[in-house]
């Protein structure tokens, strides 16, 4: 992941980040203008350029839009976990297994449970090789 | 004639060898030549398919028709037949490819993209600059999403779970599957297998290249770690963490993959020995494999 750039250099995805961050800290209904005072970056930005972020969120379905007389106000559509958790889960359960084997490569791949006792044995084979 | 023994080679190569080659064993303490032997296996089948109908054909155009006049047209017919029928297999390859190629991306990229906005970095006592994140997500996993724009994650149940050697070793491991582009190879594997018809394909070898893959990355971490951390790394890994799902469950069903951990682990405990005459054994048979098909085009050449 990049390392924290200055402003001119940042990436869309970091000032994602920044806003979803103050969004989950925030009461719900955000405008634009407290999102923006809200960021903590070295300069203040545009608000055309958080209103398109905030924008472009919604369109990925992490934040929620409200229209409150003239103007929208922003919500986090969920919690940090309980989009991790349902992310999560989402990814474990579709796609064909070979797409999903391929497109991450998982340390451990597959339920072991009924072949732990099994695991633990050979484990110890391990240990009494090396350290015997 | 060459054109039968080419096809004959193709479907022996597609369809028998992946899987005669996973019920072997030994290939698996070499595993890099062992991955060699099967990519030749893989394109040594592509190779002798698309040269099967030109094989039949070519002879007559090279010789010329000695038959009289009336035979011209069989042959055009047999050239229209052969050209459309070498060009349909490589349509399908290529339809293949791209389906899989832009499906692994575009996967990757949708999760890359949460990943970015949810992830955490290392907790206190690990170095900040660290290339790795932490997901806050119940259960053990660990996992990398290859490519150029690569990340290494692992959930917090992982990282409260292992101690810190054997932290490294996971590591190492998921960062060996990066550097080497270990995704490449799979994708050339998922390719060829998606390729062939659905009832026909060797899901046992398939299997075995993606365990090839992690003795592999297997390797790599030892040579950072040692066996001993990764071998335990791989045991607690395994064990569900209280209150939470265990590992990703394949959708094959728990014996299919609880197998490649139990393998892993055999070959981590028998990884000080080296298997050389093996591995040369696998890479002559790479070799001879990959030069067979154009040894049976010679003759009528």
């Amino acid at each position: 992941m990049p390392v924290r750039r200055s402003l001119f250099a940042a990436s869309l995805g970091d000032l994602e980040r920044a806003v979803m961050k103050v969004l989950w800290a925030s009461r719900p209904g955000q405008s634009v203008r407290q999102v923006r005072d809200a960021l903590d970056t070295e300069r203040v930005l545009a608000y055309t350029t958080v209103l398109t972020v905030l924008d472009r969120l919604a369109k990925k379905h992490l934040v929620t839009r409200v229209r409150t007389g003239r103007a929208w106000s922003y919500s986090a559509a969920a919690s940090r976990e309980e989009l991790t958790a349902g992310w999560m889960r989402r990814s474990l359960e579709t796609h064909d297994d070979v797409d999903r084997r391929a497109a991450m490569l998982y340390f451990l791949d597959g339920a072991t449970q009924d072949e732990l006792a099994d695991l633990r044995a050979a484990l110890t084979e391990v240990e009494q090789r090396h350290l015997g | 004639m060459s054109a039968l023994l080419l096809a004959l080679w193709a479907a022996m190569m597609a369809y028998a060898a992946p899987r005669a080659l996973s019920r072997l064993r030994w290939p698996r303490r070499s595993p890099r030549a062992a991955l060699l032997l099967w990519q030749a296996t893989g394109l040594s089948a592509v190779l002798a398919a698309l040269l099967t109908v030109p094989a039949a054909v070519l002879p007559r155009l090279l010789t010329g028709p000695d038959e009289p006049r009336s035979w011209d047209g069989w042959l055009l017919t047999g050239l229209v037949v052969a050209t459309a029928a070498t060009a349909g297999i490589l349509l399908v390859l290529l339809r293949t490819g791209h389906r899989v190629g832009t499906g692994l991306r575009r996967l990757r990229r949708e999760h890359r993209e949460l990943l970015d906005l949810v992830a955490i970095p290392p907790p206190s006592g690990h170095d900040a600059s660290e290339d790795w994140r932490v997901l806050d997500a119940p259960g053990r996993t660990a996992y990398c999403l290859p490519g150029l724009r690569h990340r290494l994650v692992l959930s917090r149940g992982a990282v409260a779970s292992l101690h810190r050697e054997e932290l490294r070793a996971v590591i190492a491991h998921e960062r060996s599957h990066i550097r080497a582009r270990h995704d490449l190879v799979l994708e050339l594997f998922t390719v060829l297998h998606q390729s062939v018809p659905r009832r026909l394909r060797a899901r046992d070898g398939m299997r075995e290249v993606q365990l090839l893959i992690e003795a592999l990355a297997d390797r790599a971490a030892m040579a950072v770690t040692g066996p001993l951390p990764l071998a335990r790394a791989l045991v607690v890994m395994a064990e569900p963490s209280t209150g939470a799902p265990g590992p990703p469950v394949s959708t094959e069903g728990a014996l299919g993959a609880g197998r490649h951990t139990r393998t892993r682990l055999e070959l981590i405990l028998e990884s000080d020995r080296p298997h050389l005459v093996g591995a040369a054994t696998l890479i002559t048979a790479a070799a001879v494999i990959t030069l067979s098909p154009v040894l049976l085009v010679w003759p009528s050449v």
